[in-house]
């Protein structure tokens, strides 16, 4: 293949905000409009000894974008997320907890530069 | 009545591709319309190669991965990702995995294969790697949901880096997946 399409920025994203209620903020629609891949953070209904293991994935996962000079930001929030990142030395990326598509629309734009 | 579907990594991040692989910047739209459109919740699995062999990897083959340490970091993704689905079974949801077909990783009835990859890569495109099995990590996600006692989900995987590729087709089954 000759061609690679990829946006080179990449998003962890609150689980909540890639399954939405409904009504609620579709994050991953605005995500593929802005050209964003996504990290899926665990479920806030998981309990701690399923989400622990995927949230440490998800920062190994992340850190190999970081090393590799892709944009990395952290959409929605989930608990213990700051601290499986320190582990893999990324402290602190771009972050939003959105409440509406325009403000993450223009978090990402922003984000993306 | 919708599930849960465990999704490739790359369904969500092209990024995590080989270079090469990416078929759109970020979310690939198709499949996780249909998902959508039906009500299924979406969970994304790891990309197993990413953090092992990482973004520079080259294209390869289920010889080139298949080492004891490649299946022991399949194991622990794996092992995490059945935790998620053993929860959503025991709940009574309705679970199916959609993989990524021809990948040595992420197949579910069609990996790649070649014992004579390997060396300098230099093989032409269009060798003749596809052959029916599933990938590593699909192995070890079954190996594990089994040893917890449970059924292995309805399974399929995206075609779309097969050479017969349809993108109505793909839609077409993944809908019919859902129905059971």
């Amino acid at each position: 293949m000759d061609t690679d399409a990829r946006g080179f920025k990449v998003a962890l994203v609150q689980s909540e905000l890639v399954n939405p209620p409904a009504g609620g903020l579709d994050a991953l629609a605005v995500l593929e409009q802005a050209g964003w891949g996504a990290i899926q953070l665990p479920a806030s209904d998981y309990p701690d000894e399923v989400a622990d293991p995927l949230l440490e994935q998800a920062a190994e996962q992340a850190e190999e974008f970081v090393r590799n000079g892709y944009r990395l930001a952290v959409v929605g929030r989930r608990r213990g997320l700051d601290t499986a990142l320190a582990r893999y030395g990324l402290a602190e990326p771009q972050a939003i907890e959105p409440e509406s598509a325009e403000e993450l629309r223009d978090f990402l734009e922003q984000a993306a530069h | 009545m919708p599930g849960v579907a465990f999704v490739a990594h790359c369904l969500l991040n092209q990024n995590s591709k080989t270079h090469g692989g990416a078929r759109c910047p970020g979310v690939y739209s198709p499949l996780v319309d249909e998902l959508r459109t039906r009500g299924w919740r979406i969970e994304q699995m790891p990309c197993p190669e990413l953090a092992f062999t990482g973004l520079h990897r080259f294209w390869a083959v289920r010889e080139q991965l298949d080492t004891t340490a490649y299946r022991r970091h399949c194991r622990r993704l794996a092992g995490a990702v059945a935790g998620a689905i053993e929860v959503h079974v025991r709940r009574g949801d309705d679970v199916i995995v959609v993989g990524i077909e021809g990948s040595p990783s992420m197949g579910v009835h069609v990996t790649s294969s070649d014992p004579e990859r390997g060396g300098r890569p230099e093989w032409p495109d269009g060798s003749a790697e596809l052959s029916p099995g599933s990938g590593i990590f699909m192995d070890e996600l079954v190996a594990e949901l089994t040893a917890r006692g449970i059924e292995a989900p309805r399974a399929m995987g995206i075609s779309h880096q097969l050479p017969d590729h349809d993108p109505v087709a793909e839609r077409a089954a993944l809908a019919t997946l859902m129905e059971g």
